[in-house]
């Protein structure tokens, strides 16, 4: 083996003396020339790396690849649509009225036939559009109902004892 | 007849001529396995460095601009390669010493086994599997190689400063290394 170290320009002289010292010390390089592969092993090496690369370039790595390249991206679409899912709500939805909202802003005669016969509404109405929650009303509007369609008993029905109370006493002193 | 120059190689790989590439290996595969050997110790060791630099700078040739030589883009590969194996290496004997992996893995019946497998033959070789990876690698491609530090720098992305530095402490614990084994027959406390 060759050695040039000497006549690098860049090495300095204390860099020089260990370098000296060390050859010295380690003799000549024959154990490595020993060590070194025969030469069929070079030619053995470059018939081995390019079927390597015959491997890494053939269609089962291309395969790998490509397995990687629709695999990543179709996972990345599916998460996104299912987080998009998720939160999209439509701009239609959101700027409608409830039916509930639809049905208190009808005159109180298009709200009995409602009550009275569910069938007369709207029949473009779906199910889904009639939520069964339409027809809950507070006991105080069910109440105001009854009274003022002259069925004054059943509003107690519906009211708690103290509230009977004060409208009976009300309708007791309309008839006096 | 003049060698053709690598860039021409290189060139006609691109083009799709194979045979260009094993122009390339055939010329330096020796350098490239001898920088490998040198710095990982094991011939085993070194023969899939080599394998491994070649397929990867096949599959990345599309990837070199030129800017340095096809050496130096080959043997910075092979450097980084041997590097990481040493590293894995230091994991896998950190388990085996620490005794996670003996329970899972037959444990080396001799602890001087790693520096039999690892075919160190002489001191001097000894002496460079003490060093850290970064002065191995740097005393491997100037004492070695006898490359210039610029050299050096661009293959390891360094200063020449600190390359300097580098080489300098490697040579003193090399040298040291040497003194204690080869004069007093003994290995020095440290490895």
């Amino acid at each position: 083996m060759k050695y040039r170290m000497e006549k690098n320009p860049l090495t300095g002289e204390a860099e020089r003396e260990l370098a000296s010292e060390i050859r010295q010390l380690a003799g000549s390089p024959a154990g490595e020339e020993r060590s070194r592969p025969p030469d069929a092993y070079w030619q053995n090496l470059v018939v081995r790396i390019n079927a390597r690369i015959d491997d890494a370039t053939s269609g089962k790595a291309l395969s790998i690849s490509w397995a990687a390249r629709v695999a990543i991206p179709g996972v990345v679409a599916i998460v996104s649509f299912l987080v998009g899912l998720h939160y999209y709500v439509p701009d239609a939805y959101r700027h409608e009225p409830s039916v509930a909202d639809v049905v208190l802003a009808l005159p109180p005669a298009a709200i009995d036939s409602l009550l009275v016969d569910p069938s007369g509404a709207d029949l473009s109405l779906s199910v889904e559009e009639v939520a069964p929650d339409v027809f809950v009303f507070s006991r105080q509007q069910i109440a105001d109902y009854f009274i003022d369609n002259g069925d004054p008993g059943a509003a107690v029905d519906e009211l708690s004892d103290p509230e009977a109370n004060t409208i009976l006493k009300v309708l007791d002193s309309e008839r006096k | 007849m003049e060698p053709r120059p690598d860039i021409e190689l290189v060139q006609e790989v691109r083009n799709g001529r194979r045979q260009a590439f094993t122009e390339l290996m055939r010329r330096y595969q020796e350098r490239v396995y001898w920088v490998a050997r040198r710095i990982v110790g094991s011939h085993d060791d070194a023969d899939d460095i080599v394998q491994e630099t070649f397929v990867k700078a096949y599959l990345a040739l599309g990837e070199f601009r030129g800017d340095s030589s096809f050496f130096t883009w080959i043997y910075r590969i092979a450097v980084n390669l041997s590097l990481n194996a040493l590293r894995k290496r230091q994991v896998l004997n950190y388990l085996h010493e620490s005794e996670l992996l003996s329970r899972i893995l037959p444990s080396p019946d001799d602890p001087g086994k790693d520096l039999e497998n690892s075919e160190i033959e002489s001191a001097l070789h000894r002496a460079v599997a003490t060093l850290p990876e970064k002065q191995k690698a740097v005393f491997v491609m100037r004492y070695f190689d006898e490359m210039t530090y610029e050299e050096i720098g661009r293959v390891l992305k360094t200063s020449v400063g600190g390359l300097k530095a580098n080489y300098f402490h490697a040579l003193r614990k090399v040298r040291e290394y040497m003194r204690h084994e080869i004069q007093d027959g003994e290995k020095p406390p440290y490895g």
